[in-house]
């Protein structure tokens, strides 16, 4: 297979699989019991006016689909309306104008909200991913090429205790020890209603803010990419070509480094992108244990109050990104292993 | 299938869980995380539901005697609740992963079983699901649900199947093709039955392993969803009381024993699956216990042993001579007395090369030949200090240029690797790294052992040295899966000759090859020779290879050197009972109509030697001595020896009385 074909087909998998998201995400909210796309928009807290301006705003007067109340095929002419009047193509519609709905919450674009959410998690999932993978893949190389001994034990053990740990606990007891015992802030982004003298000053505040919350994503992402380094590499380090190498005269150093790291890239960047969606969930586990405001914290909130277009508009932007990054690994996969490349 | 047979399947698998220390210990934690939800009324020191009395001291008390764990929010005791938390918590888990394993199972054995359009749709279906994130998906699923503990058991083992599927559909794809299998369906089995009967049983070990791990991340799952306040406020699980905490204001009092207690349960519970799913994981694939670049076993007995070896040598014939026309080169490498032992716990040291001797003199080509498994490869390896971390050297010398390459350090060693003595290797499709170019590789060897500032000039000489083995230049920017199975052969003795080493071993180049290409390498090998004056080892079982190319030829059994000499003597005067076994089993195109023989028996485990001569049980021409004594090596001619009873001068005269 050549690589465009193969980038081709990822491509156009990604695609539809984002198709399947939007349409799950439409199904989701309209049809489960409780029907809560409705009862959002019979919000109490709003007028009588408002409220029916959201229900022809979201399209809830017309049918989801066309004959969805009427599955009865030769019926299907009493209820046929125009498609586009359909709420799902309303819906699509305003997907593609970029426009998410408005949070029964705060009254505000729920695309204004993820949008200013967003970085704030990129910065926190992108520390942790980056160091977790960094001392992850160091730990695992030394574990394994030191296997079966004490380290290797430590790391072993270290690593399954960690992956055991429920993300928000570890959060919670990790909150608990640095604001106790080093007056570490209790949560958010910045220390309210302080005026900053400098940035220098600012990023320091956010960096103690920032401290926790990429402490504990850093340990529970660490654990397994410990484990799935170790194995990987005691694989690879049992190949023949490992004693090739050795053969050659290489050392030790340079086997890790040029013959077995190398190899090790594929499988790992396989699991970072399996792994992907493991990163939205601890996301929204520290977010909400540190009110850190990024995309997990509007979830949570979105959750407790209720804001189901919120929590719509957050649903399909962590899939999308989820899948987007998938594609991202495939890409980077195909540049990596040259089976692909060359075929 | 005779009733006993599984019982005995299960004895065999809970000896080795036994033997396995995290399986036993993740069993034991599950074990005591089981027997606290059970019996959690009779060990709760209060009722959960009962609201005490409360006064502002209950409130977050801290551990005391009346509450060991303090009280919570509520007032409550907190062990108590820790206790009967337990049972929701295990409920949501078991329930859960129950409904995650049979739909997981079910769509992975159809998958796997029917194939065709049927995977198809379905593996695409669960790799959709698989890239939508779960958390937020169950998040979603149940906030738009009734908050009930059946509604989160529900979603949690809806959400969680798509791992299982994967696995059961790769397994059943493994298992499908068993000859039973194939048998059962070829006379007209049902589809269901042969599901249930045959495959089912062979997929179920995996199964166990995955729903264990299954269930410790539905237990993760529920206590996540409990934490952000999403499940049944009336069930306690341990997730629910680290939410009630955390809201309540456990933080700001910095009431621990409210945060600690449950999140040490889900910790206790989930490692207890993790430590019983890795453990059975181990169990059922075991991994080899070393892999190249393991700390070796130091070759402690080394030193000790070569005192007595000295002593030994003395009353031994000196090493075989080559050949006339060699034997004014000088010699390169020496090899006196090798002795190799394989050591694994709980078994006796396998002997695996034995007072092993032989010289290699510049130009020479020695042909090292024997069946598989007599150590051919671990002498060769040995040479290069490149045994596995279960070998070690027990005696000998490797004179390198009179140089004892034992007595170096690691560093100096590596030095020594390629530049000196190169390798090519069995099956060099493995050998060559698949994710770097050939000419990188070779390239590689080159900047290891000496300083290249010029890229165009070390460019140069892989182009050159492909050349030289019959490689377009311009391939070496191409990977190890684009060259043929030839190809990879003539590229690995290209690096070979990367750095003009002084000795080539070639352990088997030509054995996963097909004649024309067999022919092919041999040439060059020869050639080469010739061209570059290399002395070159050369590892086959192939007799007839040896006969073209070989000047001298070292025969081996069983970890010992039975015969050696120069090839026409080898061939035409063999003296050993093995190697005349040998040339027997081996066609020969001279003599039409010849029969060939083929050796009775199997060469002996290693692990597991006859006291007397290695060959002994096999061999048509054993006498008594044979199985009590192992032979000397006796010199039969100048440059030719072998190690048998025959040969021994004593024994042929005893023979003669006992004649006359």
């Amino acid at each position: 297979m050549k690589r465009y074909q193969f980038l081709l087909q990822k491509f156009a998998w990604a695609l539809f699989t984002i198709l399947f998201v939007l349409v799950l995400n439409f199904f989701l909210f309209r049809v489960l019991p409780g029907d809560p796309a409705r009862a959002g928009v019979r919000d109490p807290r709003l007028t009588k006016a408002a409220q029916e301006a959201l229900r022809v705003r979201f399209g809830l007067d017309k049918p989801v689909i066309n004959c969805f109340e009427t599955l009865n095929p030769l019926r299907l002419g009493d209820c046929w309306v125009n498609p586009l009047e359909t709420q799902f193509f309303i819906y699509l519609g305003n997907l593609l104008s970029g426009d998410l709905g408005t949070s029964y919450h705060t009254n505000r674009p729920v695309a204004a909200i993820l949008a200013e959410r967003l970085g704030n998690t990129v910065l926190l999932v992108g520390l942790g991913t980056v160091l977790s993978i960094v001392i992850g893949i160091a730990l695992g190389v030394v574990a394994a090429w030191r296997a079966r001994t004490l380290i290797d034990y430590a790391a072993l053990v270290g690593s399954l205790v960690a992956w055991s740990l429920p993300t928000f606990w570890l959060g919670i007891i990790l909150l608990l020890w640095g604001s106790t015992q080093f007056g570490l802030p209790l949560g958010g982004k910045a220390t309210p209603g302080l005026a900053f003298a400098s940035p220098l000053e600012a990023w320091w505040d956010t960096g103690r803010h920032l401290l926790l919350p990429t402490l504990t994503y850093t340990i529970i992402f660490v654990a397994e990419y410990v484990l799935i380094m170790r194995s990987t590499m005691l694989d690879i380090l049992a190949e023949d070509y490992i004693l090739t190498a050795k053969a050659k005269g290489l050392t030790t150093f340079q086997i890790l480094k040029d013959h077995a790291l190398r190899n090790a890239a594929l499988p790992i960047v396989t699991i970072v992108a399996l792994n992907l969606g493991f990163t939205v969930a601890g996301a929204i586990q520290i977010e909400s244990v540190f009110s850190w405001p990024g995309l997990g914290l509007a979830t949570y909130e979105a959750i407790v109050r209720r804001d189901y277009p919120l929590l719509q508009g957050a649903f399909l932007l962590l899939a999308i990104s989820v899948i987007f990054a998938n594609l991202f690994a495939d890409l980077l996969y195909s540049f990596l292993d040259p089976r692909v490349q060359t075929g | 299938m005779t009733s006993s047979a599984p019982t005995s399947d299960f004895r065999a698998f809970w000896r080795s869980v036994r033997a396995n220390r995290m399986a036993l210990a993740g069993l034991a934690m599950l074990a005591a995380a089981l027997l606290v939800a059970v019996a959690a009324p009779w060990l709760a020191p209060y009722d959960p539901e009962a609201s005490l009395r409360v006064t502002i001291e209950d409130v977050y008390a801290p551990p005391s005697a009346a509450h060991w764990l303090g009280t919570d929010d509520g007032g409550k005791d907190v062990l108590s609740s820790f206790l009967y938390g337990a049972r929701v918590s295990l409920t949501v888990g078991f329930f859960a992963s129950f409904i995650s394993v049979v739909i997981g199972g079910l769509i992975g054995l159809t998958a796997g079983y029917y194939g065709g359009r049927v995977d198809n749709v379905l593996m695409r279906f669960t790799d959709i699901i698989l890239v939508i994130p779960d958390l937020p998906l169950t998040l979603v699923l149940v906030a738009l649900t009734a908050p009930s503990l059946f509604n989160i058991i529900l979603v949690i083992g809806i959400v969680g199947w798509t791992g299982t599927a994967r696995l059961v559909r790769s397994q059943t794809l493994a298992v499908k093709e068993r000859k039973f299998v194939t048998r059962a369906r070829a006379i007209g089995a049902s589809s269901p039955r042969i599901i249930a009967r045959h495959i089912l049983p062979l997929v179920l070990p995996l199964l166990v392993v995955n729903t264990v791990l299954v269930i410790s991340l539905a237990i993760l799952n529920e206590s996540t969803l409990s934490f952000l306040g999403l499940s049944d406020p009336t069930a306690v699980s341990w997730g629910q009381m680290l939410n009630f905490a955390f809201t309540r204001g456990a933080m700001s009092v910095g009431a621990w024993w409210a945060l600690v207690p449950p999140g040490f349960g889900i910790v206790w519970v989930v490692l207890g699956c993790t430590l019983l799913g890795y453990g059975l994981e181990q169990i059922l694939n075991p991994r080899t216990q070393s892999h190249h670049l393991s700390a070796g076993a130091r070759m402690v007995a080394r030193l000790t042993e070569r005192l007595t070896s000295q002593e030994d040598r003395l009353a031994r014939p000196p090493a075989p001579r080559p050949p006339d026309d060699l034997s004014a080169a000088p010699v390169l490498l020496e090899v006196r007395d090798l002795s190799v032992e394989f050591v694994s716990p709980g078994a006796a040291p396998a002997r695996a090369v034995e007072g092993v001797s032989f010289s290699l003199r510049r130009g020479e080509m020695l042909g090292l030949v024997g069946e598989s498994g007599c150590g051919k490869t671990t002498l060769m390896l040995s040479l290069l200090r490149l045994l596995p971390a279960s070998g070690r050297i027990t005696s000998g010398e490797v004179l390198f240029l009179g140089r004892d390459l034992l007595g170096l350090s690691e560093g100096e060693m590596q030095a020594v690797r390629w530049s000196e003595l190169a390798m090519v290797f069995q099956g060099a499709m493995n050998a060559l790294n698949p994710v770097r170019t050939v000419g990188d590789q070779i390239g590689e060897a080159i900047r290891r052992h000496e300083v290249v500032n010029d890229a165009a000039r070390l460019d140069r000489r892989v182009c050159e040295l492909l050349d030289l083995v019959g490689i377009a230049p311009e391939r070496r920017a191409q990977y190890p899966h684009q060259y043929s199975g030839g190809m990879r052969q003539r590229a690995m003795i290209a690096m070979a000759l990367a750095c003009n080493p002084q000795v080539i071993m070639a352990d088997e180049p030509t054995t996963a090859l097909d004649v024309m290409i067999q022919a092919q390498v041999l040439e060059l090998l020869a050639s080469l020779r010739r061209q570059l004056g290399l002395a070159v080892i050369f590892v086959t079982h192939d007799l007839g290879v040896v006969a073209e190319v070989c000047d001298t030829v070292l025969v081996m059994y069983g970890g010992v050197a039975a015969e050696s000499a120069d090839v026409d003597t080898i061939y035409n005067q063999p003296q050993h009972p093995y190697t005349q076994q040998l040339l027997k089993a081996f066609p020969d195109v001279s003599q039409v109509g010849g029969r060939l023989v083929s050796i009775p028996g199997y060469p002996p485990r290693l692990n597991a030697l006859p006291p007397g001569c290695r060959f002994a049980p096999r061999c048509p021409a054993a006498f008594a001595r044979c199985h009590t004594e192992p032979p000397a090596l006796h010199a039969v001619a100048r440059a030719h020896t072998a190690s048998c009873h025959l040969l021994d001068p004593a024994e042929a005269g005893r023979r003669a009385g006992r004649a006359a």
